[in-house]
């Protein structure tokens, strides 16, 4: 026992594979102790703001300036606002204005802007699309915006209704973030309900995990029963568990997964209920397996002795049977524990999964952010971190897995 | 190392199988019969396009649909097409077959006018001229167009109207005008008169019958009932594949991929006393989507031209991603917002019956600001903007109604605090302290339901649940597929399976918003099986029932406007239900990159996606980009 | 011969009683869903009605039309009789369309794109695990990580990724669909290849999905068997590697065409997620319309037809196994 503990602490996939897990799971347990908190709580009008800090402008106005000169300062703030594709934007108008413009450099600014400000008319476009004059439209405010002073004012309205000064910004005032009262760092920005991605993301890992572990521990109790049941005891109770086994095979666990689910209504289906449901249709193969080795196990020596000294089946299949399948059991348990987070996230995808109001799951965050199509508007970090996660945690699951292959099979070493 | 011999061996037995597979799979597609690849892209147009005239004759479909004559649309049609049969039932065509007062899709079948919903006018499809009421507003009389013709060459008759009225009752399957309707009188092959139910008398129903009923021809009934010997179910789900139509475009291919109609040459509609002309684009093709996300990347992609879809953030397809695509405003809301999905309180619950105070709890803490920024990403007016009513927020509307009469009442949401005063005062307090209000010694336990997938709408029924949350009242969300949430929560009179669930009341119709008003307190509905018409969640009051059915009979101006401010009173007071958001009837957003000149805020056409109601007058007016 | 005899009566009994129970829970189960179709399609029937009588009577014509106003066990009686004459009902949701008819459409379109799938996939995965058995030092210490963290990845995942890079940023595959959106069917040269190009991407999600699990197989057992006594001892006779390579890849692969022949069996169930990410028309989609839509002989049907394929699989192979597998042919003749 102890010589098998060191080796597996020695296997390196294991151990990586444990070091991922664990750091994962950590986190996951304790994130929400240090920094409690409703992981739905919708921070955030308006949906995926992208990763990022973001600073008071409100307490920004107030805060202590300092005056930097930067040098490019000017440059950098017409970039902004005057694209290179905004410039082909402004040559293509003056051309569909029918302006000469052979001589003139698209990037020489001052040009540029006299000239749109001299030809352009919103009430008079060519012929063009409404895409483009909305376009053109907006540029022309952006240009304008481009033409502002340096100095804006802050103003407060009074109960008089008197516009007071309060402040003024230059374009050389800067302040430091620490020294703004508000500021917020979201390192992963918002999902499509302003809620703050990497809190709800944690949380949801938790959920996953545990519906993973009651899944797994559920599949694997009954697969682990029944294996032994059917491989020791053979004969009738070997068909017929065999027989409900295959039963559960040809069809196939995701289809029924599915038609149970929907069975369910859903104000019942908490994230525990999903994970049972996930156990239940998930055994059978771990009881092919059990059972198989449980066959060839059945008739050696140290079995046939025990049968002999009068020793009571369960204490057989106990202490002279399950120590041999055991480590093949650890290792089915840890791929369905992989597998029953995957089949959450796989029904909440498919709108069968928990409950949605109070728990965050990795399922539901993906679906969410499908349905608001954050896969095509960019907004990767709202569905990119739960795939990872959901990787990595399955990743991490199977190269224990493996691991502990090769300790249990030395020939399997490199 | 031999071991590695063995095993380098064993490698290159396997790639050798590979190589055999991978011959195998090119293989496939150059058999004998099939040009060689690389002659071939696939935008040669190699087989000739189909032919551009013959059209009485169906051309063969087959090959490309040549890209600058076909207008492809997106966000209608969800699944194959079931049938072409325009008195029929479950056709699940929508291109062709999608009639609504509002503003029915006119595309293949005809209305008798079309409503403009930005003027509220009627304009004549196969109607000639204004139609005209008797004085004491019971009697309709309509004109048809002596130059509509169907599209095996036969007039339009009033004998068609009738029929396809008739046909109705006949077969035992009476429409929402029934009721309202007595008799379609035919006073000669080009003039009707329709009598109003006198038991039931309602003008604006009629007026929604014009716009609201497809024709279908008389004859061809005739044929269809003979065929299915009479028998109503028969009738109702044949096929009609043969059905004569009087629109611009007929069928021409369809299968569980793609719709595509072609357009009619001979439509009568180039008659200079309609169109003039005919509508630009030869083929209407609609691609059958999986779901909404497919068909925004389809959208994006230019492959889409007019989409009828919500579109989170769509600012972001131009702002960020620099894509011809515009929609009806430039700047938010972006579309014409006609109507507001609605929460209903069921009423069949004791607990929400019984608590006014519980209703307007419920319905002041909800953050309305959250769901038009989340939700609706801003494609909706705010209620501060907008205050709410029972109207929707086209001018013409908000007009009906004494805005400062009915202020104190409004509110804007988000009032936490305030709700849950109402709550403690009403006594709905939490007693044994799980954090959760109790009502009659029992934790109040609300599930608040909307279809699966409509994602503006499930979003906005998590901020509810959010809301419930926040002033100790358990909200949770269900979100049933479609298909289980019409009959078991929406269209039943008797269910206590949502106790808050969502529909949108009316849009704006020549009924609105008097329809609207109906549908959100009328007591007809009350109990109704199969109710897809409005009361969804079974309120009962006397005194607004009385002033609906008074006020389409009214006829002084200020009369009408004390009604409406009234039954707003009443509205908010009670709150048998309330607005989540202001919507469009139809999103409308369209992708530039192959025609231009959509409607927009200068031509006048309502954005109804180029086809419904006065809308399809933006296929006349089309460019190639 | 009598050993064998007894084997394979042994199996068919077996194969039937399962067959009969998977028909049997493939027909409940979905009635076990909390929906009502009847009242849904009544709803679409009579349109805007609102008259009691009619909806009512609508809905009895309905219950009677489907067989739903019998008892369960005579439902499922008339069931068994349709279906022994290869008839699966009729549709509820896209009623009066029969189920045989929407399932051969999107069966076809299921077996184009998973059967190359899975074949490519399981070769390519094999050839890996094979060099990686054999290279090991190099090659293994970098295929088998990554070939486990591909394997890892959820089908949908990839399905999202390979979308978001190859249609969405890169834009050089097409989005959905199973052609292109401007064509209409027919057999020309231009319609066969966008049917190819609308194939990749479902296709490799599949594929690099399935590489790592087969590789990570076919490594192991290349080297349990490489490290077999049988090949020392055939190598200690002097066999010639040629022919030593013949049994080690014999042995090797029988378990990995087990689990391609299962994995073709239960192809129908697998694509569910990959198809409905790509608006790919095959059985996957059809599943989901039925679930959706409470459509139970659609459901029935679809499941059946997976149930089917899975099945004969097991048996096939168990009848293969039969003859050669020894350990089989020694318990025959005990």
């Amino acid at each position: 026992m102890k010589n098998l503990l060191r080796d597996i602490r020695r296997s390196p996939r294991f151990m990586t594979g444990f070091l991922i897990f664990l750091f994962i799971l950590l986190v996951s347990i304790l994130y929400p102790l240090l920094s409690p908190g409703d992981p739905l709580a919708m921070i955030g009008r308006g949906t995926f703001a992208a990763p990022g800090t973001y600073v008071s402008l409100y307490d920004a106005t107030s805060a202590k300036t300092e005056t930097l000169l930067l040098p490019d300062a000017d440059d950098k703030r017409l970039a902004a606002a005057m694209s290179d594709a905004d410039r082909a934007a402004m040559i293509n108008y003056f051309t569909l204005s029918g302006v000469a413009i052979d001589d003139l450099d698209p990037q020489d600014t001052d040009r540029m802007i006299e000239l749109w400000q001299e030809i352009f008319d919103e009430n008079n476009m060519p012929k063009m699309t409404n895409a483009q004059r909305r376009d053109f439209r907006n540029l022309d405010k952006r240009l304008k915006e481009l033409q502002a002073s340096d100095t804006l004012y802050v103003m407060d309205m009074g109960e008089d209704g008197e516009y007071e000064q309060r402040g003024s910004v230059s374009k050389t005032d800067y302040v430091n973030a620490s020294a703004v009262a508000n500021a917020k760092t979201l390192l992963l920005g918002t999902d499509n309900f302003g809620r703050d991605t990497l809190r709800e993301l944690i949380y949801a890992t938790g959920t996953s995990l545990l519906v993973g572990l009651v899944a797994g521990i559920v599949a694997t109790l009954i697969g682990l029963s029944l294996g032994l049941l059917a491989g020791y005891m053979g004969g009738i109770a070997d068909d017929v568990i065999m027989f409900v086994t295959n039963l559960f095979t040809v069809i196939p666990g995701f289809v029924l997964l599915i038609l149970i689910s929907s069975s369910v209504s859903q104000d019942m289906r908490g994230p525990s209920l999903v994970a049972v449901i996930i156990g239940l249709t998930s055994w059978p193969w771990t009881t092919r397996s059990v059972r198989a080795q449980v066959v060839s196990l059945r008739n050696r020596d140290h079995v046939n002795l025990s049968k002999l000294s009068g020793h009571s089946m369960l204490r057989i299949v106990l202490s002279d049977i399950l120590p041999y399948v055991a480590s093949y059991v650890v290792m089915a348990f840890i791929l369905q524990v992989s597998s029953g987070i995957l089949a959450e996230a796989q029904l909440s995808m498919l709108g069968l999964g928990p409950k949605t109001t109070t728990t965050p799951t990795l399922g539901l965050m993906m679906n969410w952010a499908m349905l608001y199509s954050a896969h095509t508007n960019g907004s990767w970090w709202a569905y990119f971190p739960v795939i990872l996660t959901i990787t990595l945690i399955s990743f991490s699951l199977n190269l224990m897995n493996t691991g502990l292959d090769q300790v249990f099979n030395p020939t399997l070493r490199d | 190392m031999k071991k590695k011999t063995l095993a380098l061996l064993l490698a290159l037995v396997m790639a050798l199988s590979l190589l055999a597979g991978c011959g195998g799979d090119s293989n496939t597609p150059s058999t004998p019969d099939t040009p060689p690849a690389e002659t071939q892209t696939p935008d040669t147009p190699d087989t000739p396009p189909a032919e551009p005239e013959a059209p009485a004759e169906p051309t063969a479909p087959g090959g490309d649909l040549p890209r600058n004559e076909t207008l492809y649309f997106g966000g209608q049609q969800w699944g194959e097409v079931n049938s072409w049969n325009p008195v029929g039932a479950n056709q699940n065509n929508a291109m062709a077959i999608a009639s609504s007062a509002a503003g029915s899709r006119t595309v293949m079948f005809e209305t008798l006018y079309m409503y403009n919903f930005l003027t509220g006018e009627m304009v004549p499809l196969l109607a000639d001229g204004d139609y005209s009421w008797n004085a004491e507003k019971t009697e309709l009389t309509v004109k048809i167009n002596p130059a509509a013709k169907w599209s095996d060459g036969a007039a339009v008759t009033a004998n068609d109207v009738k029929r396809t009225f008739d046909v109705g009752l006949e077969i035992g399957n009476p429409s929402t005008f029934h009721p309202y309707i007595s008799e379609i009188a035919v006073t000669s092959d080009t003039e009707l008169v329709i009598k109003a139910n006198l038991d039931n008398l309602n003008p604006f129903m009629l007026e929604d019958f014009l716009s609201g009923q497809y024709i279908a021809q008389a004859a061809w009934i005739d044929t269809c009932l003979a065929r299915n010997n009479n028998d109503a179910q028969g009738f109702l789900n044949d096929k009609g594949e043969d059905a004569p139509y009087t629109g611009p475009y007929g069928p021409y291919y369809s299968d569980d991929q793609k719709v595509v109609f072609v357009r009619n040459d001979s439509y009568w509609g180039q008659d200079a006393s309609m169109w003039g002309k005919l509508p630009i684009p030869k083929y209407i093709a609609h691609t059958i989507y999986a779901d909404n996300a497919a068909s925004e990347v389809a959208f994006k992609a230019g492959e889409i031209d007019v989409n009828q879809q919500f579109i989170p953030n769509i600012q972001d397809l131009w702002e960020k991603d620099g894509l011809p695509i515009s929609t009806f405003y430039d700047h938010a809301p972006y579309g014409v917002c006609a109507t507001m999905p609605t929460a209903w309180f069921n009423m069949n619950m004791p607990v929400i019956a019984e608590n006014p105070a519980l209703r307007k709890a419920i319905a002041i803490a909800v953050d309305y600001d959250q769901i038009i920024a989340n939700a609706m990403t801003n494609q909706s007016p705010s209620f501060s903007e907008v205050p709410r009513s029972v109207m929707n927020p086209t001018a013409g509307e908000q007009a009906l109604y004494d805005h400062d009469a009915v202020k104190d009442l409004q509110w804007a949401g988000n009032d936490v605090e305030g709700a849950k005063a109402l709550l403690d005062e009403a006594g709905i307090v939490d007693n044994d302290g799980d954090g959760w209000r109790e009502w009659n010694g029992e934790k109040i336990s609300l599930q608040a339901v909307c279809p699966q997938g409509w994602t503006d709408w499930n979003a906005s029924m998590e901020i509810v649940a959010a809301a419930g949350q926040n002033i100790g009242v358990d909200i949770t969300t269900y979100f049933p597929p479609a298909d289980t949430y019409y009959p078991t929560v929406l269209t039943s009179p008797t269910q206590t399976e949502g106790a808050i669930f969502m529909w949108s009341p009316p849009a704006a119709a020549p009924s609105s918003p008097w329809a609207r008003v109906n549908a959100l307190m009328g007591k007809d509905y009350v109990g109704m099986e199969n109710n897809w018409s409005g009361n969804f969640g079974q309120y009962v009051n006397d005194e607004a029932d009385a002033l609906i059915k008074k006020i389409p009979t009214m006829t002084d101006e200020a009369e009408i406007k004390a009604a409406y401010t009234e039954l707003t009173r009443i509205y908010l007071t009670d709150v048998p239900s309330f607005s989540l958001m202001y919507r469009p009837d139809k999103f409308h957003s369209v992708n530039e990159s192959v025609w231009t000149n959509f409607p927009n805020e200068s031509n006048g056409i309502p954005p109804l996606d180029c086809t419904d109601g006065y809308g399809i007058a933006a296929l006349y007016e089309l460019e190639l980009a | 011969m009598k050993g064998y005899k007894k084997y394979f009566g042994k199996k068919i009994i077996w194969f039937l009683i399962t067959l009969v129970f998977a028909v049997l829970l493939n027909f409940i189960l979905p009635r076990l869903m909390p929906a009502n179709p009847v009242a849904t399609i009544t709803g679409k029937l009579v349109g805007g009605s609102t008259d009691a009588a009619i909806v009512q009577q609508t809905y009895e014509q309905y219950m009677k039309e489907f067989g739903l106003d019998k008892s369960m066990p005579e439902q499922f009686l008339i069931y068994v009789k349709n279906l022994l004459r290869g008839d699966l009902g009729v549709s509820f949701s896209q009623y009066p369309k029969r189920v045989s008819e929407i399932i051969s459409s999107s069966v076809g379109w299921t077996i184009a794109l998973q059967l190359p799938a899975i074949l490519v996939g399981w070769i390519i995965g094999n050839v890996l695990g094979a060099l990686a058995a054999y290279i090991k030092k190099g090659f293994d210490k970098v295929l088998l990580p990554v070939s486990l963290f591909m394997s890892n990845i959820p089908a949908f995942a990839m399905a999202v990724i390979l979308l978001v890079v190859f249609a969405v940023n890169l834009k050089v595959a097409p989005l959905a669909g199973g052609y292109n959106y401007d064509m209409i069917p027919n057999l020309s040269w231009p319609f066969i290849w966008s049917v190819i190009t609308h194939y990749q991407l479902p296709f490799w999600s599949i594929v690099l999905v399935s590489i790592g699990g087969q590789a990570i197989g076919m490594r192991s057992m290349s080297i349990y068997e490489l490290n077999a006594d049988y090949v020392k001892y055939a190598r200690f006779l002097g066999i010639k590697d040629r022919k030593i390579v013949g049994y080690v890849f014999r042995n090797a692969m029988l378990p990995q065409v087990t689990g391609l022949a299962m994995s073709i069996g239960t192809m129908m169930g697998g694509a569910l997620v990959a198809e409905t990410i790509f608006s790919y028309p095959g059985l996957g989609t059809t599943l989901m319309k039925g679930v959706t839509s409470a459509d139970y002989p659609l459901i029935s049907g679809s499941t059946l037809v997976t149930t089917l394929m899975v099945l004969v699989i097991t048996f096939v192979l168990d009848i293969i196994y039969g003859f050669i597998d020894p350990r089989v042919k020694a318990a025959t003749i005990e």
